[in-house]
Protein backbone atom coordinates (compact mmCIF):
# COMPACT_ATOMS: atom_id res chain seq x y z
CA UNK A 1 0.00 0.00 0.00
CA UNK A 2 1.69 3.53 -1.16
CA UNK A 3 -1.19 5.55 -1.62
CA UNK A 4 -4.17 6.57 1.52
CA UNK A 5 -7.60 6.03 0.06
CA UNK A 6 -9.66 9.28 -0.66
CA UNK A 7 -12.27 9.92 2.54
CA UNK A 8 -15.46 9.34 2.90
CA UNK A 9 -18.40 11.49 3.03
CA UNK A 10 -22.09 11.39 3.00
CA UNK A 11 -24.23 11.41 0.64
CA UNK A 12 -26.69 13.58 2.30
CA UNK A 13 -30.29 13.98 1.57
CA UNK A 14 -30.51 14.53 -2.33
CA UNK A 15 -28.58 11.60 -3.58
CA UNK A 16 -31.56 10.34 -6.30
CA UNK A 17 -30.67 13.35 -8.85
CA UNK A 18 -27.39 11.65 -9.12
CA UNK A 19 -28.09 7.92 -8.05
CA UNK A 20 -31.74 7.81 -9.53
CA UNK A 21 -30.50 5.92 -12.77
CA UNK A 22 -28.96 2.56 -11.03
CA UNK A 23 -32.52 2.44 -9.09
CA UNK A 24 -33.74 -0.99 -9.57
CA UNK A 25 -36.01 -0.81 -12.11
CA UNK A 26 -38.44 -4.09 -10.67
CA UNK A 27 -40.53 -4.29 -13.92
CA UNK A 28 -37.55 -5.87 -15.69
CA UNK A 29 -37.11 -8.58 -13.29
CA UNK A 30 -38.82 -12.08 -13.81
CA UNK A 31 -40.65 -12.64 -11.15
CA UNK A 32 -40.63 -17.04 -11.48
CA UNK A 33 -36.49 -15.86 -10.52
CA UNK A 34 -36.86 -13.83 -8.41
CA UNK A 35 -37.30 -13.17 -4.21
CA UNK A 36 -37.94 -10.40 -2.81
CA UNK A 37 -37.18 -8.70 0.62
CA UNK A 38 -38.68 -5.54 2.23
CA UNK A 39 -38.43 -3.84 5.50
CA UNK A 40 -37.94 -0.94 7.43
CA UNK A 41 -34.96 1.13 8.04
CA UNK A 42 -35.13 3.24 11.56
CA UNK A 43 -32.44 5.67 13.82
CA UNK A 44 -31.59 5.35 17.62
CA UNK A 45 -35.36 6.18 18.64
CA UNK A 46 -36.92 3.99 16.26
CA UNK A 47 -37.56 6.71 13.79
CA UNK A 48 -38.17 5.69 10.21
CA UNK A 49 -35.10 7.21 7.62
CA UNK A 50 -36.38 8.04 4.43
CA UNK A 51 -33.37 9.51 3.41
CA UNK A 52 -31.24 6.35 3.08
CA UNK A 53 -30.56 4.19 -0.26
CA UNK A 54 -29.39 0.65 0.31
CA UNK A 55 -27.31 -2.05 -2.03
CA UNK A 56 -27.36 -4.85 -1.95
CA UNK A 57 -24.50 -6.84 -3.64
CA UNK A 58 -23.72 -10.93 -4.00
CA UNK A 59 -20.77 -12.44 -6.65
CA UNK A 60 -23.14 -11.91 -9.93
CA UNK A 61 -25.35 -9.48 -9.03
CA UNK A 62 -26.23 -6.03 -7.64
CA UNK A 63 -29.25 -3.94 -7.12
CA UNK A 64 -29.86 -0.55 -5.50
CA UNK A 65 -33.16 1.11 -3.56
CA UNK A 66 -33.99 4.03 -1.84
CA UNK A 67 -36.34 4.02 1.18
CA UNK A 68 -39.91 5.51 1.14
CA UNK A 69 -41.16 8.65 2.50
CA UNK A 70 -41.70 6.21 5.59
CA UNK A 71 -38.35 4.71 5.76
CA UNK A 72 -39.48 0.91 3.34
CA UNK A 73 -37.66 -0.27 0.68
CA UNK A 74 -38.03 -3.31 -1.35
CA UNK A 75 -36.23 -5.22 -3.25
CA UNK A 76 -35.75 -7.71 -6.17
CA UNK A 77 -32.99 -10.01 -5.89
CA UNK A 78 -32.22 -13.22 -8.10
CA UNK A 79 -33.24 -16.33 -6.77
CA UNK A 80 -29.38 -18.28 -6.65
CA UNK A 81 -28.04 -16.60 -3.65
CA UNK A 82 -28.66 -16.99 -0.01
CA UNK A 83 -26.74 -13.97 1.34
CA UNK A 84 -26.03 -10.38 0.19
CA UNK A 85 -23.72 -8.15 1.20
CA UNK A 86 -25.24 -5.19 2.45
CA UNK A 87 -24.52 -1.23 1.96
CA UNK A 88 -26.20 1.75 3.36
CA UNK A 89 -26.00 5.14 2.45
CA UNK A 90 -28.04 8.29 4.08
CA UNK A 91 -27.44 11.72 5.52
CA UNK A 92 -26.07 11.42 8.75
CA UNK A 93 -23.71 8.57 7.78
CA UNK A 94 -20.16 10.23 6.69
CA UNK A 95 -19.23 6.81 5.32
CA UNK A 96 -21.56 4.07 4.71
CA UNK A 97 -22.38 1.01 6.94
CA UNK A 98 -21.45 -2.12 5.91
CA UNK A 99 -24.02 -5.31 6.48
CA UNK A 100 -25.44 -9.01 5.39
CA UNK A 101 -28.68 -10.43 4.73
CA UNK A 102 -28.93 -14.02 5.12
CA UNK A 103 -32.11 -15.32 4.14
CA UNK A 104 -32.31 -18.21 6.59
CA UNK A 105 -30.68 -19.73 9.58
CA UNK A 106 -28.96 -22.51 7.05
CA UNK A 107 -27.51 -19.93 4.79
CA UNK A 108 -26.41 -18.14 8.06
CA UNK A 109 -24.66 -21.24 9.71
CA UNK A 110 -22.74 -22.40 6.40
CA UNK A 111 -20.79 -18.59 6.81
CA UNK A 112 -18.30 -19.93 10.06
CA UNK A 113 -16.55 -16.52 10.43
CA UNK A 114 -20.27 -15.22 11.63
CA UNK A 115 -20.70 -17.85 14.07
CA UNK A 116 -17.37 -17.66 15.62
CA UNK A 117 -17.12 -13.53 15.48
CA UNK A 118 -20.97 -11.96 16.01
CA UNK A 119 -22.48 -12.26 19.40
CA UNK A 120 -25.04 -15.12 19.93
CA UNK A 121 -27.29 -12.23 21.08
CA UNK A 122 -27.21 -9.88 17.37
CA UNK A 123 -26.68 -12.16 15.33
CA UNK A 124 -30.50 -12.47 14.55
CA UNK A 125 -30.28 -9.05 13.30
CA UNK A 126 -28.78 -10.42 10.20
CA UNK A 127 -31.20 -13.25 9.22
CA UNK A 128 -34.31 -12.06 7.40
CA UNK A 129 -38.03 -13.58 8.43
CA UNK A 130 -39.69 -15.45 6.16
CA UNK A 131 -43.03 -13.16 4.50
CA UNK A 132 -46.72 -13.77 3.82
CA UNK A 133 -45.68 -15.77 0.26
CA UNK A 134 -43.21 -17.82 -1.11
CA UNK A 135 -39.78 -16.04 -1.78
CA UNK A 136 -40.39 -13.54 0.22
CA UNK A 137 -38.31 -12.15 3.04
CA UNK A 138 -38.42 -9.36 5.42
CA UNK A 139 -35.84 -7.41 6.92
CA UNK A 140 -35.46 -4.45 9.06
CA UNK A 141 -32.19 -2.43 9.68
CA UNK A 142 -31.98 -0.23 13.03
CA UNK A 143 -29.23 1.70 12.85
CA UNK A 144 -28.52 2.45 16.56
CA UNK A 145 -29.55 1.01 20.53
CA UNK A 146 -31.34 -1.48 21.06
CA UNK A 147 -31.30 -4.43 18.63
CA UNK A 148 -28.44 -2.56 16.58
CA UNK A 149 -28.19 -4.57 13.51
CA UNK A 150 -24.49 -5.40 13.38
CA UNK A 151 -22.52 -3.90 10.75
CA UNK A 152 -18.85 -5.07 9.74
CA UNK A 153 -15.50 -3.64 9.15
CA UNK A 154 -13.08 -5.56 6.67
CA UNK B 1 -6.95 -12.07 4.43
CA UNK B 2 -7.56 -9.25 7.09
CA UNK B 3 -5.81 -6.06 6.80
CA UNK B 4 -2.74 -5.68 7.96
CA UNK B 5 -2.24 -3.65 11.39
CA UNK B 6 0.33 -1.46 9.43
CA UNK B 7 -1.78 -0.38 7.26
CA UNK B 8 -4.64 0.49 9.52
CA UNK B 9 -2.13 2.45 11.34
CA UNK B 10 -1.36 4.13 8.08
CA UNK B 11 -5.13 5.13 7.40
CA UNK B 12 -5.95 6.12 10.79
CA UNK B 13 -7.59 9.62 11.08
CA UNK B 14 -7.72 9.53 7.11
CA UNK B 15 -11.50 8.48 7.21
CA UNK B 16 -14.35 10.30 9.58
CA UNK B 17 -15.86 8.23 12.18
CA UNK B 18 -19.50 7.30 12.34
CA UNK B 19 -20.38 9.48 15.48
CA UNK B 20 -19.77 13.17 15.09
CA UNK B 21 -22.01 15.13 17.13
CA UNK B 22 -20.85 18.51 15.57
CA UNK B 23 -22.55 16.92 12.61
CA UNK B 24 -26.18 16.44 14.01
CA UNK B 25 -27.73 13.90 12.08
CA UNK B 26 -25.04 11.11 12.86
CA UNK B 27 -26.16 11.53 16.39
CA UNK B 28 -28.89 8.98 16.34
CA UNK B 29 -27.82 6.95 12.55
CA UNK B 30 -24.15 6.28 13.80
CA UNK B 31 -24.19 2.63 14.83
CA UNK B 32 -22.78 2.57 18.26
CA UNK B 33 -22.17 -0.87 18.94
CA UNK B 34 -18.33 -1.74 17.86
CA UNK B 35 -18.01 -3.10 14.41
CA UNK B 36 -16.98 -6.56 13.75
CA UNK B 37 -14.01 -7.50 11.49
CA UNK B 38 -14.28 -9.92 9.09
CA UNK B 39 -11.71 -11.87 6.86
CA UNK B 40 -11.55 -10.33 3.46
CA UNK B 41 -12.57 -13.95 1.87
CA UNK B 42 -16.06 -13.37 0.42
CA UNK B 43 -16.97 -13.99 -2.84
CA UNK B 44 -19.34 -11.34 -2.49
CA UNK B 45 -17.16 -8.49 -2.08
CA UNK B 46 -16.03 -8.68 -5.64
CA UNK B 47 -18.55 -7.24 -8.29
CA UNK B 48 -20.17 -7.62 -11.31
CA UNK B 49 -20.05 -5.01 -13.62
CA UNK B 50 -23.39 -2.74 -13.90
CA UNK B 51 -24.46 0.34 -15.03
CA UNK B 52 -21.56 0.94 -17.91
CA UNK B 53 -24.23 0.00 -20.67
CA UNK B 54 -26.28 3.06 -19.91
CA UNK B 55 -23.41 5.58 -19.57
CA UNK B 56 -23.22 8.05 -22.34
CA UNK B 57 -20.78 10.56 -23.96
CA UNK B 58 -23.31 13.34 -23.29
CA UNK B 59 -23.68 12.37 -19.27
CA UNK B 60 -20.11 13.69 -19.09
CA UNK B 61 -21.22 17.45 -19.79
CA UNK B 62 -23.80 19.04 -16.91
CA UNK B 63 -23.89 21.96 -19.38
CA UNK B 64 -25.82 20.66 -22.09
CA UNK B 65 -28.83 18.97 -21.43
CA UNK B 66 -31.20 21.12 -22.05
CA UNK B 67 -32.25 23.63 -24.56
CA UNK B 68 -29.77 26.42 -22.98
CA UNK B 69 -26.76 26.78 -21.02
CA UNK B 70 -26.98 27.09 -17.16
CA UNK B 71 -26.02 30.13 -15.56
CA UNK B 72 -22.84 30.26 -13.33
CA UNK B 73 -19.13 29.70 -13.58
CA UNK B 74 -18.14 27.03 -16.09
CA UNK B 75 -15.86 24.37 -14.83
CA UNK B 76 -14.10 21.77 -16.29
CA UNK B 77 -12.95 18.82 -14.07
CA UNK B 78 -10.81 15.97 -14.22
CA UNK B 79 -8.36 13.70 -12.81
CA UNK B 80 -7.63 9.72 -11.96
CA UNK B 81 -8.85 6.84 -10.55
CA UNK B 82 -6.17 5.07 -8.99
CA UNK B 83 -6.12 1.98 -6.00
CA UNK B 84 -3.75 1.81 -3.38
CA UNK B 85 -1.18 0.75 -4.90
CA UNK B 86 -1.11 3.59 -7.62
CA UNK B 87 -2.26 1.34 -10.51
CA UNK B 88 -5.34 2.70 -12.61
CA UNK B 89 -8.97 1.68 -12.06
CA UNK B 90 -9.99 1.41 -15.40
CA UNK B 91 -13.61 1.49 -16.37
CA UNK B 92 -15.14 2.65 -13.53
CA UNK B 93 -18.40 4.29 -12.99
CA UNK B 94 -18.37 7.57 -11.59
CA UNK B 95 -22.04 8.91 -10.40
CA UNK B 96 -22.04 13.21 -9.57
CA UNK B 97 -24.44 15.12 -8.16
CA UNK B 98 -24.67 18.76 -7.65
CA UNK B 99 -26.14 22.13 -6.91
CA UNK B 100 -26.87 24.93 -9.55
CA UNK B 101 -24.78 27.77 -9.24
CA UNK B 102 -26.82 29.39 -7.04
CA UNK B 103 -26.36 27.06 -4.13
CA UNK B 104 -30.19 25.17 -5.10
CA UNK B 105 -30.22 21.52 -5.85
CA UNK B 106 -33.09 20.24 -8.19
CA UNK B 107 -34.70 18.42 -5.42
CA UNK B 108 -38.31 18.70 -3.58
CA UNK B 109 -36.70 18.58 -0.46
CA UNK B 110 -34.62 21.35 -1.13
CA UNK B 111 -36.13 24.92 0.11
CA UNK B 112 -33.26 26.78 0.07
CA UNK B 113 -35.00 30.28 -1.20
CA UNK B 114 -32.52 30.42 -4.38
CA UNK B 115 -33.53 30.25 -8.01
CA UNK B 116 -33.61 26.44 -10.09
CA UNK B 117 -32.02 27.02 -13.36
CA UNK B 118 -34.38 25.47 -15.85
CA UNK B 119 -30.78 25.02 -17.81
CA UNK B 120 -29.73 22.78 -14.81
CA UNK B 121 -30.26 19.28 -13.54
CA UNK B 122 -26.66 18.43 -11.94
CA UNK B 123 -26.51 14.98 -12.78
CA UNK B 124 -23.70 13.70 -14.20
CA UNK B 125 -22.34 10.02 -15.50
CA UNK B 126 -19.21 8.59 -16.72
CA UNK B 127 -16.69 6.08 -16.96
CA UNK B 128 -13.02 6.28 -16.31
CA UNK B 129 -10.43 5.57 -19.75
CA UNK B 130 -7.58 2.62 -20.10
CA UNK B 131 -5.33 5.01 -17.66
CA UNK B 132 -8.27 5.66 -15.37
CA UNK B 133 -8.64 9.33 -16.14
CA UNK B 134 -11.54 11.17 -16.22
CA UNK B 135 -13.05 14.38 -17.25
CA UNK B 136 -16.62 16.34 -16.70
CA UNK B 137 -17.71 19.61 -17.48
CA UNK B 138 -20.39 21.52 -15.27
CA UNK B 139 -21.17 24.80 -13.34
CA UNK B 140 -19.33 25.75 -10.35
CA UNK B 141 -22.07 25.00 -7.48
CA UNK B 142 -22.78 27.71 -4.97
CA UNK B 143 -23.06 27.35 -1.04
CA UNK B 144 -25.63 26.85 0.30
CA UNK B 145 -27.37 26.99 4.16
CA UNK B 146 -28.54 23.61 5.66
CA UNK B 147 -29.59 23.32 9.27
CA UNK B 148 -27.37 21.55 11.23
CA UNK B 149 -26.67 25.25 13.37
CA UNK B 150 -26.87 28.43 13.86
CA UNK B 151 -26.22 30.24 10.23
CA UNK B 152 -24.97 26.92 8.68
CA UNK B 153 -23.35 26.70 5.09
CA UNK B 154 -22.25 23.89 3.30
CA UNK B 155 -18.77 25.21 1.19
CA UNK B 156 -19.46 24.43 -2.68
CA UNK B 157 -18.87 20.75 -4.03
CA UNK B 158 -19.92 18.22 -5.96
CA UNK B 159 -21.32 14.66 -4.75
CA UNK B 160 -19.05 11.84 -6.56
CA UNK B 161 -20.09 8.22 -6.20
CA UNK B 162 -17.27 6.08 -6.97
CA UNK B 163 -17.40 1.95 -7.76
CA UNK B 164 -14.40 0.12 -8.43
CA UNK B 165 -13.54 -3.89 -7.74
CA UNK B 166 -15.92 -4.53 -5.40
CA UNK B 167 -17.41 -3.12 -1.76
CA UNK B 168 -14.57 -2.22 -0.47
CA UNK B 169 -13.87 0.08 -2.82
CA UNK B 170 -16.94 1.27 -3.13
CA UNK B 171 -16.22 5.32 -2.35
CA UNK B 172 -19.24 7.99 -1.99
CA UNK B 173 -17.89 11.56 -1.57
CA UNK B 174 -17.25 15.43 -1.88
CA UNK B 175 -15.26 16.97 -4.05
CA UNK B 176 -14.34 20.85 -2.72
CA UNK B 177 -12.87 24.23 -4.35
CA UNK B 178 -9.72 25.52 -3.07
CA UNK B 179 -9.97 28.72 -0.47
CA UNK B 180 -13.22 27.77 0.12
CA UNK B 181 -14.05 30.72 3.49
CA UNK B 182 -16.38 28.06 4.55
CA UNK B 183 -14.21 25.58 5.17
CA UNK B 184 -13.08 26.05 9.61
CA UNK B 185 -17.01 26.01 9.68
CA UNK B 186 -18.49 23.37 8.16
CA UNK B 187 -18.58 20.06 10.68
CA UNK B 188 -18.72 17.41 7.44
CA UNK B 189 -15.53 18.52 5.88
CA UNK B 190 -13.95 18.09 9.31
CA UNK B 191 -15.26 14.97 10.38
CA UNK B 192 -11.76 13.90 8.67
CA UNK B 193 -9.41 14.08 11.45
CA UNK B 194 -6.19 14.15 9.86
CA UNK B 195 -5.90 17.27 8.06
CA UNK B 196 -3.92 16.21 4.80
CA UNK B 197 -6.72 13.55 3.69
CA UNK B 198 -9.21 16.78 4.30
CA UNK B 199 -6.88 18.84 1.64
CA UNK B 200 -7.04 15.59 -0.75
CA UNK B 201 -10.74 16.40 -0.70
CA UNK B 202 -10.24 19.86 -2.19
CA UNK B 203 -9.31 20.43 -6.13
CA UNK B 204 -6.70 21.95 -7.52
CA UNK B 205 -6.95 24.75 -9.84
CA UNK B 206 -4.85 24.32 -13.10
CA UNK B 207 -3.77 26.30 -15.61
CA UNK B 208 -3.74 23.31 -17.97
CA UNK B 209 -6.94 22.23 -17.72
CA UNK B 210 -8.02 25.49 -17.76
CA UNK B 211 -9.92 25.58 -21.69
CA UNK B 212 -9.45 29.11 -22.99
CA UNK B 213 -12.38 31.42 -23.38
CA UNK B 214 -14.29 28.42 -21.65
CA UNK B 215 -13.89 26.99 -18.25
CA UNK B 216 -12.01 27.11 -15.69
CA UNK B 217 -10.02 23.78 -14.62
CA UNK B 218 -9.72 21.70 -11.80
CA UNK B 219 -7.94 18.51 -11.18
CA UNK B 220 -9.59 16.27 -8.60
CA UNK B 221 -7.54 12.78 -8.38
CA UNK B 222 -9.42 9.93 -6.17
CA UNK B 223 -7.79 6.66 -4.53
CA UNK B 224 -10.07 3.95 -4.05
CA UNK B 225 -9.40 1.38 -1.93
CA UNK B 226 -8.44 -2.21 -3.01
CA UNK B 227 -9.79 -5.68 -1.66
CA UNK B 228 -6.82 -6.64 -0.59
CA UNK B 229 -4.84 -3.57 0.28
CA UNK B 230 -1.46 -4.87 0.67
CA UNK B 231 0.42 -6.34 -2.22
CA UNK B 232 0.86 -9.97 -2.32
CA UNK B 233 4.30 -11.25 -1.47
CA UNK B 234 5.76 -13.32 -4.28
CA UNK B 235 6.49 -17.04 -3.18
CA UNK B 236 9.21 -18.25 -4.74
CA UNK B 237 9.71 -22.32 -5.19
Amino acid sequence: MKLIATASQTVGPFFSIGLAHLHQDSAKLNSADAQTITGTVVDGDGQPIPDCVLEFWASSSFARVPTSATGEYSVILEARTGMYEVLLFMRGLLKPVYTRVYLSEAAKAKDEAISKLVPTDRVHTLIAQPGNAAKQFVWNVKMQGENETVFFDY
Amino acid sequence: MTTPIEDREARKGTQPPYFFPGYVSTQKRAPLKPLILLPQNSSSLFSPVFGHDSVRPADADLTRQHAGEPLGERIVVSGKVIDEDGYPVRGALIELWQANAAGRYRHQLDDHAAPLDPNFTGCGRLLTDDQGAYRFVSVKPGAYPWRNHENAWRPAHIHFSLFGAGILSRLVTQMYFPGDPLFPFDPIFNSIPDENARKRLIARFDLKTTQPEYALGYQFDIVLRGAKSTPMETVHP
